[in-house]
């Protein structure tokens, strides 16, 4: 028997307010009262949000760069005996203003900085490339090719950011989901003492600051830290977790389930409290066993939360920034928003940081549409 | 309740399990604050030492010698700023949102999903060019402005399912009895929204002391927020006193959350759950 629950279709769209089911009107205000209200929080987020988008659009189709001129330089080289050798050159120097600084040019130039920052020419060939003899001439097999192909393309530096990003969101996510259950299944049978002092602990890896958490687990598995030190002595050799892209990978996976399991255990935690009790009940009394009860009960009962957390989680995967950053890690696990910083900071570079930004807006964008797309057709749609 | 009983075999595993999770949560956290008290040699030997000479040096350095208290006061600035504005038009925000019918309030939520989604060094790219060109870089009120319009999607979205729950009869009631929607909003709503506000403050207040990427951009020299300053220890250069004084002052920043998590779990838990479940 398959018992089934009613009227606790808990939806992903039940976050958002169904308009088609007006309540009461006399209480809902007037459009003008309504703009209002809301002004200005939506100033704010206009003028900071939506305008720095376009402008970073902007950015990313025009070029700065300084205008330089050729110029003739005399140098004096010394050679032995006092003599010196006198010889011109042509350079290009900076064309200063009025002021001493530099003249720069403002350009429109398109595409290009996305060439620059996507290379589809190198993908292109990273995909198309004759992989089917390896380096010694033999015939190479599928997984070889595979790999060479996979080398390839992780080489350009924005596919292997978003590689690694895309590769850190779908393995932490179902690990969440999968230690948050079981963490609140497991919070939720202790006795009721017990329950605040682990919801306690639990918390303090979902609420610590990014920078710190990460810096934490950093100092733990340092070269000489307690990690590597206990290892050594329980005569697993000398392990070096922060050289190695393997080791390094997995730290910065392991980090994030560390620090968002807690945020889906509480909010499985909460709904596990709103589990109606007669269908458990009804199940017991029909020989239900305990996993059955979980598999036909408890997860469907669940099922919205399970949505929300994945789409929270997503979100914030997608930005994962402050562990690349703590454990530079940039060579072998880059992450897309830390391409983008590391172009703004160290490349120095604003119109190529522009279109590496909006590269990352799209694959969001691509990420969420499922989400938006359904969560629109049930407004529109639905009820 | 019928959920909380598990089968007999399970107990043991239920056991080991939550003495593991609590163990993985809690020790680095443990052992961040053990060797934050202890000389370079004792927090780095091998075989590692549970018990070593206790010192307060590093602690000592970073917040005397090094003006910790500095950014310390900056952290609070700005994120006490951000809380009141985040809070103030978010309340608004929210109440509106709550409160009517049309498209046009599906439509801002949904694009605020949007935005809440945004990478924040997208908008990064475009705040380096722009603020230096207006000369409002290193500014308080900049990064508190920013912050509060980073947050607002959240904040708008989580105060507004807290309005929602409060029956609308009750602004029926204020409105026959002659008040107006500003009246309404301030003297029937929002004395029975402390809750909401509370929850909500939290968050906002975790998102701003934690921001690390916008703060350290944005602010430099004397304004640098505590997080920001961190970087100085952490990424200056390989010296084992330096890595120190980085634990001392990571230590230091780990406090304040801490006690924040003992007073405030239930909202903490409440909010968490309270976009998702209630909805």
């Amino acid at each position: 028997m398959r018992p089934r629950i009613q009227g606790c279709s808990y939806r992903l769209g039940c976050v958002l307010p169904n308009l088609n089911n007006p309540r009461k009107c006399e209480a809902a205000v007037k459009l003008k009262t309504f703009l209002a209200f809301v002004g200005p929080s939506v100033l704010a987020m206009v003028g900071l949000i939506a305008i720095p988008l376009l402008g970073v659009i902007y950015l990313s189709v025009y070029n700065s760069h300084v205008k330089t001129e050729i110029v003739e330089v005399e140098s004096s080289v010394p050679l032995f005996g006092g003599l010196t050798k006198t010889t011109v050159e042509k350079v290009p120097q900076p064309v200063l203003d009025e002021n001493g600084q530099p003249v720069k040019v403002w350009e429109y130039v398109g595409g290009r900085n996305y060439d620059t920052v996507a290379d589809p020419g190198g993908l292109v060939t990273a995909l198309t490339k004759d992989r089917s003899q390896t380096a010694d001439g033999e015939p190479a097999g599928l997984a070889q090719r595979l790999n060479g192909m996979y080398r390839d393309i992780t080489d350009i530096d924005f596919w292997g950011a978003l590689e690694f990003t895309l590769l850190y969101a779908f393995v932490t996510t179902p690990c969440i989901l999968v230690f948050g259950f079981i963490l609140a299944m497991a919070v939720h049978s202790v006795i009721k003492w017990l329950r605040g002092p682990l919801i306690f602990a639990s918390l303090l890896p979902f609420i610590i600051t990014p920078v710190v958490g990460s810096l934490s687990i950093y100092w733990l598995f340092l070269d000489n830290a307690v990690i590597a030190a206990l290892l050594e002595q329980l005569g697993a050799g000398k392990v070096y977790f922060l050289k190695d892209a393997i080791t390094i990978r997995t730290l910065i996976i392991l980090y994030g389930v560390w620090h968002v399991t807690p945020f889906a255990f509480v909010i499985l935690y909460a709904g596990l409290q709103t589990v109606p009790q007669d269908a458990l009940q009804a199940a017991m009394v029909d020989g239900a066993t305990y996993w059955q009860r979980i598999r036909f009960i408890i997860i469907p009962h669940l099922r919205a939360l399970f949505s929300f957390i994945i789409l929270i989680h997503l979100m914030d995967a997608y930005r994962i920034f402050e562990p690349v950053l703590v454990f530079g890690s940039n060579l072998f696990a880059n992450s897309l928003q830390y391409l983008t910083y590391y172009i703004l900071n160290f490349e120095d570079n604003y119109s190529k940081a522009a279109a590496s930004a909006i590269l990352t807006v799209i694959g969001i964008c691509i990420l969420l549409l499922p989400v938006l797309r359904r969560t629109y057709r049930e407004q529109k749609g639905g009820a | 309740m019928l959920t909380t009983s598990i089968p007999k075999v399970l107990k043991p595993f239920r056991t080991t399990f939550l003495g593991f999770w609590v163990f993985l949560a809690a020790f680095p956290f443990f052992w961040m604050f053990l060797i934050s008290f202890r000389a370079p040699v004792d927090a780095f030997a091998f075989p590692p030492k549970l018990f070593a000479p206790v010192t307060f040096e590093h602690f000592y350095t970073v917040w005397v010698v090094d003006d910790f208290w500095r950014q310390a006061l900056n952290t609070t600035i700005v994120t006490l700023g951000t809380l009141t504005v985040s809070l103030t038009i978010g309340c608004l925000a929210g109440y509106g949102l709550s409160r009517y019918r049309g498209n046009l309030g599906f439509w801002i939520l949904l694009i605020a999903l949007v935005f809440r989604a945004m990478p924040h060094v997208v908008m990064l790219v475009a705040y380096k060019p722009a603020f230096w060109a207006m000369g409002i870089w290193n500014r308080y009120e900049t990064l508190i402005i920013v912050l509060v319009a980073i947050n607002q999607p959240f904040t708008i979205w989580m105060l507004r399912s807290f309005f929602v729950n409060i029956p609308e009869e009750l602004d029926q009631a204020a409105l026959v009895d002659g008040c107006n929607r500003i009246q309404t909003f301030v003297k029937v709503i929002m004395p029975v929204m402390w809750p909401g506000v509370i929850t909500t403050g939290l968050f906002s207040f975790l998102l701003a002391y934690n921001d690390f990427l916008i703060s350290s951009q944005l602010m430099s020299g004397d304004h640098m927020t505590m997080t920001a300053a961190l970087s100085n220890y952490i990424f200056s250069d390989d010296s084992l006193a330096k890595l120190m004084h980085g634990v001392a002052g990571a230590v230091s920043i780990t406090i304040p959350l801490i006690f924040l998590v003992l007073f405030f779990q239930k909202y903490i838990v409440s909010g968490l759950t309270h976009g998702a479940v209630k909805g």
